[in-house]
């Protein structure tokens, strides 16, 4: 397994794709041992023989997390009618924005047109909760409840100013599409924790409409392609085609994958793909799922009481919170990286209305899975983030009314919350002015919480790389800062 | 009239100091190049070193007033006055060898050159040190550590950060070295005397030198922070006191100015902790047990016990040192918790959930002493009777025993060990009420029971 058994000058068979292979991935397909993280590349008795490598060293400290659940809330919930209480902007409900608060900075094409951008304040009430005595409002009277568990911040902000750049920035640490989400690096870095299961799932909550998701936001970019997520599907293929064929016994399919796999291992000693190990591990990781997924997808053990914990739609596959209680039972499982996604926060126009029923599909679940990993002292090394890819304006889009607004995309400010491992627990950290537009109050950039979610998984952002077309990359780039005042 | 006449007389002497250095460098430089019998050139040479020996006896001079003002200590002018009238000898000598005519063979003189040259060297960079600060020459030159502190601390030390007191190690050495050459117990200007503890805080003449809790009014701090070019601007010569010295001594009077206070005080000042990381390269951070933990690396014999599917784990650390291991099937035997007890002193996190282990299994986990974390939940085989064999545990801070039969009496136990911090009881067989009671006995314990 190490890099000069590849060698291969003097081999004459060298097709087009392995020249493309190899120049496009550089030296990478040189140094395949830095490529494929040892952890997944090889079995635990191989593992010994790897001990000095430099890829060995990971984590470079003690973690505080082993795991991460994101509750992704695509789309952008608006952080004025959720978390951020601006009692000025009901006081000055109908006025026009200061120009001293916008200043020069950029408006997105849907409402820089505007003639007039009259704030509004937000229809919902807000109250302090918990001994922590943050501020949240009436849409989340769940979340609201464990606030003492939880750590805003609410001093967000990034580059992008649209959603699919936004959320690939969010997602990958690049507005541009191809580098590797944050599940993959990790994966990547740290590898597996139960070799039964993928270390990077993908849930979405069906039926919902809105910004579309790409499967690029799980993508491995330029990682090999067995740290790509693996979106778990409700109902009863939770992974296409995971199923033999009728006819095929299991021990069939066994002997099958031992033999393709000696196939493959000549291939590979022959030609040195990188992309042949993945396909191994790819098939093997399958055939383990074939028993491992539909075991963690049934849920008929759980009580009630967790039913209910979770909520009414819990029951229902593909929800919100029956995603939750999923994520639950994979972080039982020590899958690494569990992504969720709720789209439909975009809300432009008819932001009162649409926005209840986001928070009523999301806020119920969310407490119930932060509880529960609590009461299992899964909290303590499961790291849970719940955000969108920006926040939104304090102006109304299109027309104010009364009872009646829409708010456009705002990156200059956002909050998000944490909670778990290695984060304080009631904290809020980072302010924004009274209008709601501007922070002033220790930003966080993306790269940032980046870097703080590497942290807390024993990961130093700027040590773990891959070296792609000549350049060595990592999540955040040449950015990034630990958040230290977020740290237990 | 005459002190006043000799203190200008030695102000003077960074300006004449300068004089003999050009003069000899010359004089060695025509010397060097323009050496031959012609007698003219001979004479020009003589007379240069006569005029390297007149100035540098002026300086020289004057030197030594600036030095008998008492604003240095004894330590820092020592080489620096030594050499500085060893060359000037050396030129004496040097001037009256050629006024006699002497004959020079060339490797003597050659010598006499190099000694003038390592003569002047080490004056002028021993005189550097005390206007621009000890290390001043090298401190800029790239690849080279950075000492920005008067104050050493050994690596030993710096470890160790319990043991460190403000006063002693990071006061004391800052004033020693800034303050102490005036205000001493043989020479106290003004009254003060800084060597001892309470003399410095009783103060001098224009009163106490430090009120403790009161930085503003404590004539120390104020003297130091002053505008450098006000009349009472402490110290008058030499380098000032840097800006994280000044903030070390103001929130060390602030805090009490006590002579014993420990350096992990800082921990209520963040920006002070923070200076004193970065100043000191202390790192001052409550420790967890883990981090102050030091571990070889397992041998790959040693980690032979714990191959296989049974067990997941992995390092925690690049040391490689502490392990995180789960056993992963549903049902564990003894074999494998000796398997697992064979690198016991690696363990630091480990979960045994859900793996019908019992209460004769818990006895083989008596003693591992680097265990931080355990995690037996879901095993209702455990019973309080197991409870027994976790007490010696040192270093648990983590116990995870939701849905085991363990009851109220288990409590009793866990109270009494000391390290731990949190302890998960969900879905076992004790009661509100005895949780409600445990709590208010072990405050610093916190008890997660469900919802």
């Amino acid at each position: 397994m190490h890099c000069n058994d590849h060698h291969h000058h003097e081999n004459k068979n060298y097709s087009r794709r392995d020249f493309l292979t190899r120049t496009s991935l550089g030296l990478g397909a040189l140094s395949l041992g830095s490529m494929i993280s040892p952890v997944n590349a090889y079995g635990q008795s191989d593992f010994l023989n790897l001990l000095d490598s430099e890829k060995m060293k990971l984590p470079h400290f003690v973690p505080k997390a082993k795991r991460v659940i994101y509750l992704f809330q695509s789309g952008a919930p608006s952080q004025l009618d959720l978390f951020d209480y601006k009692p000025k902007l009901n006081e000055m409900f109908g006025k026009e924005v200061p120009k001293s608060i916008i200043g020069e900075q950029r408006l997105t094409g849907m409402s820089s047109g505007q003639n007039s951008f009259p704030m509004a304040g937000s229809l919902f009430k807000f109250n302090q909760h918990g001994q922590s005595g943050a501020w949240m409002s009436e849409l989340m009277p769940y979340t609201s409840k464990i606030v003492d568990d939880l750590c805003f911040v609410k001093s967000m902000y990034t580059d992008a100013i649209n959603h699919d750049p936004a959320m690939t920035m969010i997602q990958t640490g690049s507005e541009l599409p191809g580098r590797p989400s944050i599940g993959s690096w990790l994966s990547y870095g740290l590898g597996s924790d139960n070799k039964n299961l993928p270390e990077f799932v993908v849930l979405v909550t069906k039926g919902k409409n809105g910004q579309p998701l790409y499967s690029r936001l799980w993508g491995n970019g330029f990682l090999p392609s067995q740290h790509q997520g693996v979106q778990f599907r409700s109902g009863k293929d939770a992974v296409l085609y995971l199923d033999n064929p009728p006819g095929v016994s299991s021990g069939i399919r066994e002997e099958q994958l031992k033999s393709l796999k000696k196939l493959q291992n000549i291939q590979h000693a022959d030609i040195g793909d990188p992309e042949i190990l993945t396909k191994i591990s790819n098939y093997e990781m399958a055939y383990r799922m074939q028993t491992s997924v539909p075991e963690v997808m049934d849920v008929s053990d759980e009580p009630d009481y967790i039913f209910d914990l979770y909520g009414e739609d819990s029951k229902n596959p593909g929800t919100f919170a029956a995603n939750c209680l999923l994520a639950r039972k994979l972080a039982e499982k020590d899958v690494k990286f569990i992504q969720l996604y709720h789209r439909g926060w975009d809300q432009h126009g008819n932001l009162p209305k649409d926005i209840k029923k986001q928070a009523k599909e999301t806020d119920q679940a969310t407490a119930a899975l932060i509880q529960d990993l609590k009461q299992r002292g899964l909290l303590e090394d499961t790291l849970v983030i719940w955000g969108g890819e920006f926040g939104r304006t304090n102006y109304s889009q299109g027309m104010l009314k009364p009872d009646n607004y829409g708010r456009d995309h705002h990156p200059r400010c956002f909050t998000i919350f944490m909670a778990g491992a290695g984060v304080k627990k009631g904290i809020t950290i980072g302010a924004t002015d009274d209008f709601g537009y501007n922070i002033t109050e220790r930003p966080v950039h993306i790269h940032d919480f980046q870097a703080t979610l590497m942290h807390l998984l024993g990961i130093d952002h700027e040590k773990l790389t891959f070296k792609f077309q000549g350049r060595r990359y990592r999540l955040t780039d040449v950015h990034g800062n630990v958040v230290n005042e977020i740290l237990a | 009239m005459l002190t006043e006449l000799l203190d200008f007389l030695g102000s003077l002497h960074p300006l004449i100091v300068h004089l003999p250095i050009g003069i000899v460098l010359l004089t060695i430089a025509i010397d060097v190049f323009m050496r031959n019998k012609n007698n003219s050139v001979h004479r020009v040479i003589t007379l240069g070193w006569f005029f390297s020996f007149l100035s540098g006896l002026l300086a020289a001079l004057f030197g030594w007033f600036l030095g008998d003002n008492g604003y240095y200590l004894a330590s820092q002018i020592s080489i620096h006055k030594w050499s500085g009238i060893a060359f000037v000898g050396v030129c004496l000598i040097i001037w009256m060898l050629r006024f006699v005519n002497f004959r020079f063979t060339q490797t003597f003189n050659r010598f006499v050159n190099f000694t003038i040259i390592l003569l002047l060297t080490i004056t002028g960079h021993f005189g550097g040190e005390m206007t621009h600060g000890q290390n001043y020459l090298f401190e800029n030159l790239p690849y080279v550590e950075k000492k920005i502190s008067v104050i050493q601390l050994s690596e030993a030390e710096r470890a160790e950060t319990d043991s460190i007191q403000v006063y002693e190690d990071l006061i004391h050495p800052v004033l020693e070295e800034k303050c102490m050459a005036c205000h001493n117990q043989n020479q106290a200007y003004g009254g003060l005397n800084m060597s001892a503890f309470e003399s410095m805080i009783k103060g001098g003449n224009s009163g106490a030198g430090i009120q403790k809790g009161n930085p503003y009014e404590s004539l120390i701090y104020k003297r130091v922070s002053f505008p450098h070019d006000h009349p009472k601007f402490m110290p008058p010569t030499g380098v000032p006191l840097s800006y994280d010295q000044i903030a070390t001594l103001e929130w060390w009077i602030d805090n009490g100015a006590e002579k014993q206070m420990p350096v992990t005080l800082v921990r209520n000042d963040p920006k002070i902790q923070r200076l004193m990381e970065i100043q000191y390269g202390l790192d001052l951070r409550e420790k967890t047990y883990l981090e102050t933990l030091k571990l070889d690396s397992p041998t790959p014999e040693k980690l032979q016990s714990v191959q296989g599917e049974k067990y997941s784990w992995r390092f925690l650390n690049p040391e490689q040192s502490f392990m995180d291991l789960k056993f992963t099937k549903k049902q564990i035997e003894t074999t494998d918790l000796i398997n697992i007890q064979n690198i016991k002193k690696y363990i630091v996190w480990l979960n045994l959930s859900d793996c019908m282990l019992n209460n004769d299994h818990l006895g083989y986990l008596n003693d591992f002493p680097n265990l931080t974390r355990l995690k037996i939940q879901k095993n209702p085989l455990i019973t309080n009777k197991g409870i027994e064999a976790l007490q010696n545990l040192e270093n648990l801070t983590e116990l995870n025993l939701y849905g085991t039969k363990v009851s109220d009496a288990a409590l009793l136990r866990l109270g009494q060990m000391q390290s731990l911090k949190k302890l998960f009881l969900w879905n076992t067989r004790i009661t509100p009420q005895a949780i409600a009671d445990f709590k208010i006995q072990h405050p610093h314990i916190e008890v997660i029971a469900g919802m």
